[in-house]
């Protein structure tokens, strides 16, 4: 149903009704400008925040403060787009079309808050059908992978050498520089469920926990370097795990990266941290879990980093709300650095930080859940 | 004390006792009765809402029969609210066991009958928690006894006559077992219309059995009354949001469940288990948070079936059969769906097919404080290896993983029922054992 400029601009006024719940632009009435009604009063617009299409607009500005008043539309403090002198009571129109990103308008007395115009980026139906294949997003994604996968390898050839020759603390010092790496290309080394199972299960996934035969991998040498304080009994499971990541290394080399485990790969770097790094559960013997959480988060950004065009192209108010939480985030783990060598004990996140990391990780949990999606990838 | 009287029946009950139903139980009517009205609209409910709800409607006075065949529990259609109890057995030796089972029996025979509780002397602990009043109603209670592999070890010489496939529950690959949360000498099913009815049942057994029973572990599970109440014509959905149980074994199919459910005389069993079932428990916990964070056609070629109907992928009716060997079916649903893995429909994997009697469940939150809860997986099978044990291991590494993880349950098996009063649960166990 099309309503007439009239009753759109009425409704809307009305309500203050989010213009983002109705996406008329992106499929019918291409060659008629859509109306946005904002309202001047004394203190401000109704709405403050505004969404509009890239296509042709007619915001309708009604003055119902007691002065005149102009109303602009500024982009890096400068205005874009301005309708000068409204009259107290009288409607005026702007037609405009903008390129999408964010933007501010001016409400009013100089000193009233500025409100948010967001342009969003077409949609199109041959948009969603025809996704970009993402080609050099995935090389690039690969580099960085393979790059990861290496470096693991060399992360875990110093701490196998070290716990062969028995030398405690020096494996103890390997383990999380290491098992960094595989954090940072999760979502990858899980498509290899067995590897996965092989490298990185938990005690918990045993019935006999940590006395389970079955239990190996990078925390079954965690367990006994950190909780056993020994490296007796560990070349068996040295051996494997160097076996493992050499394995892992060349089926990252060979791996079809598809645009799915791209994109979903970020959600689930995050999803990692939510479920496992903030409770401190992932890194129990050593506690080192900090700089699981870094590696979890700097996998994501870097996902985040290649597709940040089309996110931005697409939807620019979620990418900036990514970038504010990734922001928060970074800063609160920047205090538990320790100098230029990885991250303190997560025994010293105090519970404020720890509280106040939960909030953007969730935040960033449910973006990233968006960015398939977003970019029209199945 | 005054003597304990039992309902013989409800009509009997109506008749005998004057102030039954009691007030409570006529406002609890009067105001479900006026919910439906106004939810259906129809006009139904406008003499119910008057406040008069007439006694046969009063669901506390729902029963399930104790005597029988089989042990109620398995067959018939699942009540709101479960209550899954794993115990260790403490008695000493045979004696005490056999002690334990028939203690056990005629507990359930009075709580699932309900009945008049023992008045209390004030100087002493009253008999009874006292949940249901003193007139404890049946609420459709249900108490189905199982017992665990564990139970057949040395303590009890009972050995030679463990169930042949009945062991210890296997690691399968995505499970994380938590040992406080696993196995159990025996296990009982309590299902009934109300929470508090199962809190009561189990509150008697704790009371009435100290020296012979400890608890192990224990898992509340809960169903939508309303879907219950349309069953048939509604499924169920789980915490997942898709329907659950559509392609069920049909329970009142008595030859498909003497087939598929229990193990009977034709089987290399020994004789004391003609009349039971092989049970399964599994307690799987789901990432509740990134469930609802994934993509709803992921969501949907995760099982296979549309979320909003659950017909499955391609299909119009939630009943519709898929036909795998087609061409463009084959394509809509995944090979690794979890409809397909489970049910490939094969005439090889009827064999394989189960009677799920599954609750949902919530409890508190993960360290990360994430939400804690999934599905309390129940079902029943005549053959535990052709059954739970092959379809799960088809299900292994299937996409759904990447959301569930299986923490806890057990193999047991569930007795056969008892004729009559004259008999005990696990009667055949002691007399067809040697000495």
């Amino acid at each position: 149903m099309r309503l007439s400029p009239t009753v759109t601009a009425f409704a809307a006024s009305l309500s203050g009704l989010s213009l983002v719940a109705l996406p008329a632009w992106s499929a019918s009435g291409a060659d008629a400008p859509q109306d946005i009604a904002v309202t001047i009063g004394d203190k401000g617009c109704v709405p403050m925040e505004l969404t509009a299409p890239p296509s042709k607009v007619s915001f309708k500005i009604k003055n119902e403060s007691k002065r005149a008043v102009e109303w602009e539309i500024l982009k890096n403090q400068s205005v874009i787009e301005e309708r000068e002198n409204i009259l107290p009571g009288f409607v005026s129109t702007l037609t405009a079309k903008l390129d999408p990103g964010e933007y501010e308008m001016t409400c009013g007395l100089l000193n009233n808050p500025k409100g948010k115009l967001t342009v969003k980026a077409a949609i199109t139906v041959e948009d969603r059908s025809k996704p970009r294949d993402f080609g050099p997003e995935i090389v690039a994604y690969k580099a960085y992978v393979t790059g990861e996968a290496e470096q693991l390898a060399t992360g875990t050839r110093t701490l196998v050498d070290a716990v062969k020759a028995g030398k405690l603390e020096e494996a103890q010092k390997a383990y999380a520089p290491a098992h960094f790496h595989y954090e940072r290309i999760e979502p990858v080394a899980e498509v290899f469920n067995d590897l996965d199972k092989s490298m990185d299960s938990r005690a918990d996934d045993y019935e006999n926990k940590e006395k389970d035969p079955n239990f190996a991998g990078f925390h079954r040498l965690e367990f006994g370097l950190f909780s056993e304080k020994s490296t007796a009994g560990l070349n068996e499971y040295a051996d494997r795990l160097m076996k493992d990541a050499l394995d892992l290394k060349g089926r990252v080399a060979t791996l079809d990266i598809t645009p799915k485990i791209l994109a979903g790969g970020a959600a689930e770097l995050i999803e990692e941290v939510a479920a496992k790094k903030i409770s401190g559960e992932e890194d129990r013997y050593s506690k080192t879990d900090l700089w699981d959480f870094q590696a979890n988060v700097d996998g994501a950004q870097k996902i985040v980093a290649l597709l940040r065009q089309d996110i931005t192209a697409r939807d620019p108010a979620l990418i900036a709300q990514i970038d504010t939480n990734f922001a928060r985030v970074d800063s609160k783990l920047a205090k538990y650095k320790n100098g230029g060598d990885g991250f303190k004990s997560y025994d010293s996140l105090t519970p404020e930080d720890q509280k106040a990391l939960k909030g953007p990780i969730t935040a960033l949990a449910e973006d990233l859940s968006k960015l398939r999606g977003t970019l029209g990838i199945d | 004390m005054r003597k304990t009287s039992e309902h013989p029946d409800t009509a009997a009950q109506s008749a005998t006792s004057p102030d039954v139903p009691s007030r409570r139980a006529l406002l609890i009517g009067a105001g479900l009765a006026g919910g439906a009205a106004v939810l259906s609209g129809g006009d139904a409910g406008a003499v119910q809402a008057s406040g008069i709800a007439p006694p046969d409607n009063d669901s506390t006075l729902d029963t399930q029969p104790f005597y029988g065949e089989h042990q109620s529990g398995i067959l018939n259609p699942q009540p709101p609210s479960a209550i899954i109890v794993s115990f260790d057995v403490l008695a000493s030796d045979r004696a005490g066991l056999r002690q334990l089972f028939q203690d056990l029996t005629k507990r359930i025979a009075f709580l699932t009958k309900g009945g008049e509780i023992p008045a209390a002397d004030p100087l002493m602990p009253p008999p009874d928690s006292g949940i249901l009043g003193p007139d404890a109603r049946p609420d459709n209670l249900t108490m189905t006894v199982a017992l665990g592999a564990s139970l057949f070890d040395q303590r009890f010489g009972l050995a030679e006559l463990k169930p042949k496939q009945l062991t210890a529950m296997e690691r399968f690959s995505n499970d994380a077992l938590d040992a406080k949360f696993c196995h159990g000498d025996l296990l009982i099913q309590f299902c009934a219309n109300t929470a508090e009815t199962n809190v009561h049942a189990l509150r008697d057994i704790l009371k009435n059995t100290p020296a012979l029973l400890a608890i192990r572990w224990k898992m509340d599970g809960f169903l939508p009354p309303n879907t219950l109440k349309k069953a048939g014509t509604e499924t169920n959905r789980n915490l997942m949001g898709f329907k659950d149980g559509t392609a069920n074994l049909d329970t009142r199919d008595m030859r498909v469940m003497n087939d598929m459910v229990w193990v009977g005389s034709q089987s290399d069993e020994p004789a004391w288990t003609h009349g039971g079932s092989y049970q399964v428990v599994r307690l799987i916990r789901m990432t509740a948070e990134r469930w609802d964070r994934t993509p709803l056609g992921e969501q949907q070629k995760i099982f296979g079936r549309d979320k909003t109907t659950g017909a499955p992928l391609g299909m119009k009716d939630e009943r519709d059969i898929p036909n795998y060997t087609d061409a463009a079916q084959g394509l809509s649903i995944p090979r690794d769906a979890h409809i397909r893995l489970a049910n490939p429909r094969t005439p090889s994997t009827q064999a394989n097919l189960i009677l799920r009697r599954p609750f949902n469940f919530s409890r508190e939150l993960t360290a990360a404080g994430q939400l804690d809860m999934g599905l309390l997986f129940i079902c029943y099978q005549a053959n535990l290896d052709a059954g739970f044990r092959t379809v799960q291991t088809r299900l292994n590494g299937e996409p759904l993983e990447e959301y569930i993880k299986p923490f806890g349950g057990g193999y047991f098996f569930a007795l056969s029922g008892i004729r009559d009063a004259s008999s005990y649960l696990a009667k055949d166990l002691f007399e067809r054992s040697p000495a």
